[in-house]
């Protein structure tokens, strides 16, 4: 664990009288592929709703990259660098494709402000190299609403990526894709992992692609991380097989 | 899984050519508008006049409806100011008298823009903190609050009386030369409109329409570039605004009211707000139905009623929309599913 990149220490939340997240340790070194497993409802997205500023914690630091962003507002936090996919497609439904990357990628740039700028001449490039990395390149005229489900989740990424971020949380990358969209976007996560050196913490129900992906695992359950470490680990701890992947065997 | 997915694949989501749409339908109204007092008589010129002015003003509406997302009921309260603030600077010019000069006519209608870009701001500054129904009912309450300030300052803005007796320049009170002054002025103020809906900003105000929510997760603090919007959107009303007192040769104060604020509404559902041109298509339906309908009948409302309820129930896209939809229907069968591939890069809704 030198130089996490994230790290959270004794984190808590509740609603009403359920507590969704409570005493939650977890540090992603820099440059880590971590994926984070539980059953439904184990706070999974809320985790996820916390780091990025869409959940306030009761109580709890988050620290990335040195600064403490627990109470940063969501599109500071974006701004600092952590990019998040979401695990229902959540983009911008009547813009096509390359709109909704390009838009994106202006944000990114700070040239989201410019008025009177042709929209079409900035950040072309590099959003034509972010849709050929996700395979979106034959959509980028289609309009994103109308896509299909696994399309729709590659556009998802792809607009994460626009961020430049250096830390990029997915939630459930691969839910609702087919075998080979899977094995596509687990290909292209390794590879910006690998080559770009982009730190990722991705949730996942496939155990297949945890296992095969993830350098290392956290199973969180009520809110709690109780098992952690390298899948090989995670696969023969005894709480995690009765807690979750007992169900998966 | 493989099958289904492939199946919906095929299935053709590129866009049509439909982007081009208000392109053409621009380009024809400029030369319609160009060549029109060629033919028609004074009260027609006077008609379409009324539609640029208030086609502008519409169009200043849908920048917040159409490509920001949110509805405003209280956007002629930006109008009004505009109108107010040029009639009052023609009051101090002319003195009582009925002269203004050239420079003069010019100062006061370009002050109409600053005053209800302040105003604006102001307004702005809370509605922004909101969206849908109550950012609505916010803008509504202002709206009412700046109508019911102008209607009872008697001493200052000459309250339910209005100003009276705003005679432009000896060359603008010719009918026709008044109408290419607006003419120019709102064709101008359309181009910068065009620049912005295509710029960097025009694409994220699109993106917070469609998901909000996500442009936060971007890095997009959405109150600040909400606030932008409707500030430039005040603007361009309040341009509106100050060319219509000349027109009119007076202001009152229900040009802040919310029927006028409906009417913007009304004009853009029944152009099309998807479209950049919408708007002015609907002034163009609006304010010759308007004139020509009073003309037999007081049932204007009634009839303006019907004509709305028509579109909603039937053509909820507007005009354009409906001639938009016919278009792709048509495309398909033509070409038989081949997409126009020249075309496919063109806009969509603008």
């Amino acid at each position: 664990m030198t130089d996490p990149i994230l790290n959270v220490v004794g984190l808590n939340k509740h609603f009403g009288g359920i507590r969704v997240t409570r005493e939650l340790n977890i540090s992603i070194s820099r440059g880590a592929k971590e994926a984070i497993i539980g059953p439904n409802g184990a706070g999974k997205s809320t985790l996820f709703n916390l780091l990025t500023g869409y959940h306030r914690p009761e109580s709890g630091t988050i620290v990335f990259e040195g600064n403490d962003i627990t109470n940063w507002a969501t599109h500071q936090i974006a701004h600092a660098g952590i990019s998040r996919a979401f695990q229902i497609s959540n983009i911008f439904t009547r813009l096509t494709v390359l709109e909704n990357v390009r838009t994106a990628v202006h944000v990114r740039m700070g040239k989201a402000g410019n008025i009177f700028a042709s929209a079409q001449r900035i950040g072309t490039t590099e959003t034509e190299k972010i849709l050929k990395r996700c395979h979106l390149v034959e959509k980028s005229s289609h309009i994103a609403g109308e896509l299909a489900q696994g399309d729709k989740k590659k556009l998802e990424l792809a607009i994460a990526l626009a961020g430049k971020p250096r830390l990029l949380l997915l939630d459930e990358p691969t839910a609702g894709m087919s075998f080979e969209e899977t094995r596509e976007t687990m290909t292209l996560v390794d590879k910006l992992n690998d080559d770009l050196g982009l730190s990722v913490l991705f949730t996942e129900h496939d155990m297949a692609v945890v296992f095969n992906h993830a350098q290392r695992v956290s199973l969180l359950h009520r809110g709690e991380i109780i098992v952690e470490g390298t899948p090989e680990e995670v696969r023969r701890d005894e709480m995690a097989q009765r807690v979750y992947l007992g169900e998966h065997h | 899984m493989n099958l289904e997915n492939s199946a919906t694949q095929t299935t053709d989501t590129r866009r049509k050519p439909m982007g081009m749409l208000s392109v053409r339908v621009l380009a024809l109204l400029f030369v319609v508008f160009l060549a029109a007092p060629a033919v028609l008589g004074e009260f027609w010129v006077e008609v379409a006049t009324e539609i640029l002015i208030l086609g502008l003003f519409a169009m200043s509406f849908n920048l917040i409806y159409g490509y920001m997302g949110q509805i405003s009921f209280g956007h002629a309260a930006f109008f009004g100011l505009g109108a107010y603030a040029t009639a009052m600077l023609f009051r101090e010019f002319t003195g009582g008298t009925e002269e203004i000069s050239y420079l003069q006519f010019f100062v006061s209608l370009a002050a109409g823009i600053p005053l209800a870009a302040f105003g604006a701001l102001l307004v702005g500054y809370f509605c922004i903190r909101l969206t849908g129904i109550y950012f609505a009912i916010l803008t509504l309450a202002f709206g009412e609050l700046l109508f019911f300030v102008v209607f009872s300052w008697y001493s200052f803005t000459g309250g339910d009386d209005g100003i009276q007796r705003l005679l432009p320049p000896p060359l603008f009170r010719d009918p026709v030369m008044y109408y290419y002054l607006c003419f120019v002025i709102v064709i101008a103020a359309m181009a910068v409109m065009w620049r912005i809906v295509h710029s960097p900003f025009g694409y994220l105000l699109r993106a917070m329409r469609d998901n909000q929510e996500r442009t936060r997760f971007l890095g997009i603090n959405t109150r600040i570039y909400m606030l932008i919007n409707f500030v430039i959107a005040g603007s361009f009303a309040g341009l509106a605004g100050a060319l219509w007192g000349p027109f009119t040769r007076s202001v009152a104060p229900t040009l802040l009211g919310w029927q006028e604020s409906g009417i913007a509404v009304f004009m853009t559902l029944l152009g099309g707000s998807a479209f950049f041109a919408g708007p002015m298509v609907g002034s163009i339906i609006y304010t010759f139905l308007h004139a020509w309908v009073t003309g037999f009948t007081q049932y204007w409302p009634l009839t303006i009623g019907a004509i709305i309820l028509i579109i909603v129930l039937f053509s909820p896209g507007g005009l354009l929309g409906a001639i938009d939809a016919w278009r792709r229907i048509r495309t398909r069968q033509g070409s038989s599913g081949v997409a126009d591939n020249t075309l496919v890069k063109e806009e969509p809704d603008s």
